[in-house]
């Protein structure tokens, strides 16, 4: 990253977090591996120092470039690269836990889908700053969703199922600050929610009069009206009937896919241990290198997936509370950058990256904690692995650079 | 801090305010979260991480019952002890070491050796959150020293599992198969992720063939356990999954009609029966012998019992309906009748210009009858009931080898019959590319069609096959892939439904023929058949003596009744025993008697109970 000396309006407190995220993401990397158990481990938080060096290159590169660069054709020339690592992951990506994510050359390996979320930022941000383009009309909402969801498909196919709907996640974050309605947001959630309570008459009937409410009360225009009803009845008798006409072993295929098959056993069992690790921390932990959890390998990721426990039990309540805290702090500070940048597609850029790092600390905060299901997504900064790191300090790098020229249109 | 200047966006600075709100309440949740769990909880799971250990314990999912058509039981599952090991259990992470001394004191009461045990904790401690199985059906005096002892043995844990029983022993073995640990070829295989080593999986016949419906879905639930074993059901949020039994299987198979087709070999005898109902392909009866005792896997085989089912002298475990093909001999003849009447190539009255004096000139080979005496000037009829070589030897030189091996295909005779049984193999009806490419182009003898016309030579079909084509000529033109299944679950689909016949337009003429003299191969009394013959209804049936250069000629023998309605198809085969009218036509009989005749009730719910 640029010096703080000589870019006055760089975000401090962003910049702090994300080193200090970064420093303590080392040192976990470290415990978690230190384990006897774990001797072929034992130097990943050395390369994890590496991908950190190659990650400030990288994310002090991408900020020192005026970000105006990115826009327009760049983003599409971003965007068609990201597609097609994604694409050649499909075809010829090394399989790891059941799903083919990573690309590789000699002893290099990437996971494109972190590129590719960064990449597909960007596009969006150059597409929605467009102000010709009135954003509540249905019509111009087909652009941005389709750039969403060839990313979306292709990681869902490898498959990687958290990852794939960080995609949405990014989309919804970017259009809502484009100016698009909150309610149209929940409109677009509607059909998803109406799958999930079709088995359920009941609910369904409730919710679909929720619906009709909230659809009277908004007064929309009669198209889009009737797009949504439309949709949200169809989907809702649609679903149970082609459900049951399914095979045995076609919804045998979903039902795994929605609950990670692979680790049938494991997933609740992974959870019940973080769980003890960070509650067994208590308030002040059992002591940097002292947790006891991790010491019998319960969680086979601990590493990466799993660091936030290792945290929790280390440190108790007092180091994880800090840790969460600076990611607060962090994405707090990427909406004020986005919310101070006086060109739309600064802001757009600003925010949408901010979003890949509310939604990956979201999930997978949650999941060690025991509130979300295992999905598998790594804590950016904190967690061991390359491609997050670097994709995580070109998206800092990235909030920084919007930052430092905030006054330029 | 300079102040922020007004953004452009559009209600950014409205949109800023609701995006931070979202946020913090995010963190908050986490924040609350960290402070139950942590803080009020926090001794709660202090305690649990020290002193002991949360295991899961896999609820294993029952097998589908598999039932005969009339409902009665052919497989289910009887409850049964397993004792694990969990090789993560605190002492052996403190002191590996302590791994040995458990092992070594187990090996003894369980009755393997504890080197084996070793191999196989090294080999399945991958998954740390699952115990490890030692030994299935563990027996009662064993499980209850091995619980008074739990206190010496850490990690060691008697836990109830269903059993795979066969009530019936060796009965119907080849078409139901077995279970058997899945191995560490399979547990590679994506198409089996939802499995773990030391998961049982069907092997052969139905039980592999509908795995996926039997196996049922396991449940699993969290147990705390601590120094002293185990200590309770460990209370999180969310209960035991109860495991979802296996889907029950009704079967086409008639009991009484695979006992006979069993009890009729002699013993040690080797050989194969497979009845069909020609009205819709429902698998009657599939035997294959000698035959195995599938109980015998379930409870944990051996090494050396294994080698000794799957390689020793007569393979047991192979099943010669479906994975063997054999010359099928004469009981080809009416087919080839067929393909003459199709072809035109003569009526069922012709008479050829040479009369059968035992034996047959072309070129300067000479082929023989199978009675040396000969049989006279035969027409067709006479020729199918008599079973003369020396007529169909003209027979196959008139169609010639072209429009036979065409004729042949279109009934299928090299493919599959695609019964849902894993492991069928094809038969093989030859024809002249298949010699030009085994031989050479023009390199082999016009000769061959004369073997081909009688069933020898390269010909070769399963048990299965030939009931299938039995079942064809009875039918008068469908072939029904042959079918196991009559009703999934409580699903009475009716078994109609499930079937799928291909129709080879003929002549009905042609066919009405052959059928009559199949009828007259067991009514006449110069008919070969006369050894199937039943006192109340009327039998059409060819025998067939398959020269064998391994030994003993393959007995053979295809039949349907009644004559007119036919509601059965046989075919029999029995290896190395002589003729087919003496050695498989006597078994076919005994077959369709009990498929006319089945034994009364209650020697039937004698069986049940057995």
């Amino acid at each position: 990253m640029i010096s703080p000396r000589f870019s006055p309006d760089i975000d401090r407190p962003l910049l702090i977090s994300t080193l200090l995220l970064t420093l303590i993401g080392i040192a976990f990397v470290f415990s978690a591996t230190s384990m006897p158990s774990s001797v072929t481990e034992h130097g990943l938080y050395l390369k994890q120092v590496i991908y950190l060096v190659l990650a400030i290159l990288a994310g002090a590169l991408i900020a020192a470039v005026p970000y105006r660069v990115y826009e327009g054709k760049t983003s599409y020339l971003l965007y068609a690269i990201g597609l097609g690592l994604l694409v050649l992951t499909l075809f010829i990506g090394h399989v790891g836990l059941g799903a083919q994510r990573w690309l590789g050359w000699g002893p290099i390996k990437i996971q494109p889908s972190e590129l590719a979320k960064v990449a597909t930022v960007i596009l969006l941000a150059s597409l929605l700053a467009d102000r010709k383009k009135d954003w509540t009309q249905i019509r111009n909402l087909v652009w941005p969703v389709l750039i969403a969801m060839i990313p979306f498909l292709l990681v869902l196919k490898q498959p990687d199922l958290g990852t794939s709907i960080a995609f949405v996640a990014i989309l919804f974050t970017m259009l809502y600050w484009a100016g698009l309605p909150i309610l149209y947001l929940f409109f677009m959630i509607t059909p998803i929610a109406n799958v999930a309570l079709s088995f359920f008459t009941p609910g369904w009937l409730v919710f679909l009069g929720l619906l009709a409410v909230i659809l009277y009360r908004s007064r929309i225009r009669l198209l889009p009206l009737l797009l949504v009803v439309g949709i949200n009845l169809f989907v809702g008798i649609a679903t149970p009937q082609i459900w049951n006409h399914l095979q045995p072993y076609q919804k045998q295929r979903i039902t795994t896919f929605l609950d990670p098959g692979a680790d049938a056993y494991g997933a609740g069992y992974q959870i019940i241990q973080s769980k003890i690790a960070i509650g067994s921390g208590q308030f002040f932990g059992k002591g940097f290198l002292h947790g006891s959890q991790k010491a019998l390998a319960f969680l086979p990721e601990q590493h990466t997936d799993f660091i936030y426990s290792v945290v929790g039990e280390e440190t108790g309540f007092v180091g994880a509370g800090i840790v969460a805290a600076l990611y607060l702090l962090l994405i707090l500070r990427g909406i004020r950058v986005a919310n101070r940048a006086r060109n739309k597609f600064g802001g757009l850029l600003a925010i949408g990256m901010t979003s890949i790092f509310l939604y990956h600390v979201l999930v997978n905060i949650w999941m060690t904690v025991g509130l979300a299901p295992v999905t598998g997504l790594p804590l950016p900064l904190l967690s061991y692995g390359g491609s997050s790191l670097v994709a995580s300090f070109l998206q800092v790098g990235l909030i920084q650079n919007v930052a430092m020229r905030w006054r330029e249109y | 801090m300079r102040a922020d200047p007004i953004s452009l966006g559009g209600g950014w600075q409205r949109r800023e305010r609701t995006l931070s709100i979202l946020v913090v309440g995010i963190f908050a949740l986490v924040l609350l979260r960290l402070f139950t769990l942590q803080v009020l909880q926090g001794s709660k799971y202090r305690e649990l991480s020290e002193e002991n250990r949360i295991r899961v314990e896999v609820l294993t999912a029952p097998r589908g019952e598999i039932r005969d058509r009339k409902g009665r039981l052919l497989a289910d599952c009887v409850p049964s002890f397993t004792v694990t090991l969990d090789p993560f259990d605190k002492v052996y992470t403190r002191d590996p070491a302590r791994l040995d001394s458990t092992l070594q004191a187990l090996a003894p009461i369980l009755g393997v050796d504890a080197a084996s045990l070793r191999d196989k904790i090294r080999k399945e401690r991958k998954v740390s959150f699952l115990p490890i199985r030692l030994r299935r059906n563990v027996e009662k005096r064993s499980v209850a020293f091995v619980s008074e002892h739990l206190d010496r043995l850490p990690g060691v844990q008697v836990e109830s599992e269903p059993l795979r029983r066969y009530p019936l022993g060796l009965m119907a073995s080849h078409l139901l198969g077995y279970v058997g640990e899945i191995s560490d070829k399979e547990l590679l295989d994506p198409v089996y992720s939802n499995y773990l080593s030391g998961d049982l999986i069907g092997r052969m016949g139905i039980e592999r063939g509908y795995e996926k419906l039997l196996r049922g879905v396991d449940g699993k639930r969290f147990v705390e356990v601590n120094a002293l074993g185990r200590k309770g059901e460990f209370l999180g949020e969310k209960h035991p999954i109860l495991p979802t039994r296996g889907t029950d299987l009704t079967l086409t198979i008639d009991l009484d009609v695979q006992r006979a087709a069993e009890e009729a070999f002699e013993p040690g005898a080797r050989g194969a029966v497979v009845a069909l109902d020609p009205r819709n392909g429902d698998v009657l009866a599939l035997a294959s012998k000698p035959n195995y005792d599938p109980n015998e896997f379930s409870m944990g085989i051996t090494q050396e019992r294994w080698s000794e089912l799957s390689s020793g002298g007569n393979y047991p475990l192979f099943n010669r309906a479906i994975q063997a093909a054999y010359p099928p001999g004469s009981t080809i003849k009416p087919f080839t009748a067929l393909a003459g009447l199709e072809n035109g190539v003569m009526t069922p009255g012709t008479f050829f210009a040479q009369s059968c004096t035992g034996e047959f000139r072309f070129g300067t080979r000479l082929f023989g009858c199978w009675k040396h005496e000969g049989h006279g000037s035969l027409s067709m009829h006479n020729a199918i009931v008599r079973s003369c070589d020396v007529y169909f030897y003209q027979l196959g030189i008139r169609i010639g080898l072209e429009r036979l091996s065409a004729f042949m295909s279109k009934l299928t005779l090299s493919d599959k019959t695609g019964i849902d049984l894993p492991q069928e193999r094809r038969g093989l009806y030859p024809d002249p590319a298949w010699y030009d490419k085994r031989f050479g182009a023009g390199r082999w003898s016009r000769g061959i069609i004369l073997n081909l016309a009688i069933g020898q030579g390269e010909v070769i079909l399963t048990p299965v096959k030939l009931a299938q084509i039995a079942a064809f000529i009875a039918n008068g033109g469908t072939l029904w892939k042959p079918h196991l299944i009559r009703s999934v679950g409580s699903t009475a689909a009716a078994a109609s439904g499930d079937s799928i016949g291909q129709y080879v337009a003929l002549d009905a003429r042609s066919l009405a023929a052959v059928r009559s003299a199949m009828a007259s191969v067991v009514s006449d009394p110069q008919g070969t058949g006369g050894q199937a013959r039943l006192d109340s209804i009327s039998v059409a049936g060819k025998t067939g003596t398959a020269q064998n250069p391994h030994g003993k000629d393959h007995a053979l023998f295809i039949c349907f009744a009644p004559v007119d309605a036919p509601r059965i198809a046989v075919a029999v085969l029995v290896e190395n025993a002589g003729h087919g009218s003496t050695a498989a036509a006597p078994i076919a009989r005994k077959v369709l008697q009990s498929f006319f005749h089945p034994a009364p009730p209650e020697s039937a719910a004698v069986l049940a109970k057995r």
